[in-house]
């Protein structure tokens, strides 16, 4: 997912902005997730499939609107199926490691716009 | 303000979880008490979690876009809570022991219906369970601290 923010694009920074914001609530979501592993019948959460497709297709047409605009939003996952007889969808071990790989993300996007502002900040001392 | 707004969802957990740990400990406890407050044998008691909504699920879902930040993308988020602590009624093992106080006229006396394999299994659960909600406090605080560094450091 991160990898948009890889390439030289002018947008990269308000695309990390975003994804930051993704990170932080898919960490919501597994934590809520975690929080329910023993509770019978749930069904586990993550964010919406589509939506990074749509960043995608925003970033690829330049659109800094239609980005500013997406709105991350967290939704049942329908994919994942049940492996208890109560009828949980949710695996511990998975969760975890997706809440680490969150974590891992939220840190990379962290050093990425931290260093953005450092040469935006060089660029105006310059002066 | 809530810099880090999955520690209510975790923190739930840890509350659920650590209860009913202290329910197998009762159990384990009472694993060979023959008279209960009732006056019959200890009946083991099973701890059950429900999925509730949190406080960000309900101000989403009540008033719709306004308020916080991300409050409708939270619209899906559950939190936890021990719905009920109930009986399990099965019927225990019956001991052919005369001597004992609470022994019925034929001499035997009802065992309570805990079994000690079980209880040791839903503990273990229960402990990994905690140990899993406590990574995710972890790595929560661990984003709001880079968060916060990223403020910082400029």
């Amino acid at each position: 997912m991160v990898d948009v923010v890889m390439g030289t694009d002018p947008t990269a920074s308000l695309v990390a902005r975003k994804l930051l914001d993704v990170q932080a609530l898919r960490h919501d979501a597994i934590a809520a997730n975690i929080a329910n592993a023993e509770t019978p019948g749930y069904k586990r959460v993550d964010l919406d499939p589509d939506f990074d497709a749509q960043l995608k297709d925003a970033v690829q047409k330049h659109d800094r609107q239609a980005i500013k605009n997406l709105t991350p939003t967290i939704v049942e996952d329908r994919s994942a199926k049940a492996v208890r007889p109560d009828g949980n969808t949710v695996v511990l071990e998975k969760e975890l490691m997706i809440d680490n790989q969150t974590a891992v993300n939220y840190d990379f996007l962290d050093q990425y716009l931290s260093m953005h502002i450092q040469q935006m900040q060089q660029a105006a001392r310059s002066n | 303000m809530n810099i880090i707004p999955s520690l209510q969802t975790t923190g739930d957990a840890l509350n659920a979880e650590r209860i009913r740990m202290d329910v197998i400990a009762q159990n384990i406890a009472n694993a060979q008490t023959t008279r209960d407050v009732n006056g019959k044998a200890y009946q083991r008691k099973v701890v059950s979690f429900e999925a509730v909504m949190n406080d960000a699920t309900k101000a989403a879902r009540g008033s719709g876009n306004g308020g916080g930040d991300n409050n409708e993308s939270q619209a899906n988020l559950k939190t936890v809570r021990v719905s009920g602590v109930t009986a399990d009624t099965s019927p225990g093992e019956r001991v052919y022991n005369p001597a004992s106080p609470d022994a019925d006229k034929t001499g035997y006396v009802e065992m309570p219906n805990v079994k000690m394999a079980q209880e040791m299994v839903d503990l273990i659960t229960s402990s990994r369970a905690y140990e899993a909600n406590l990574t995710v406090a972890k790595n929560g605080k661990a984003m709001a601290d880079s968060a916060l560094r990223m403020a910082r450091d400029q």
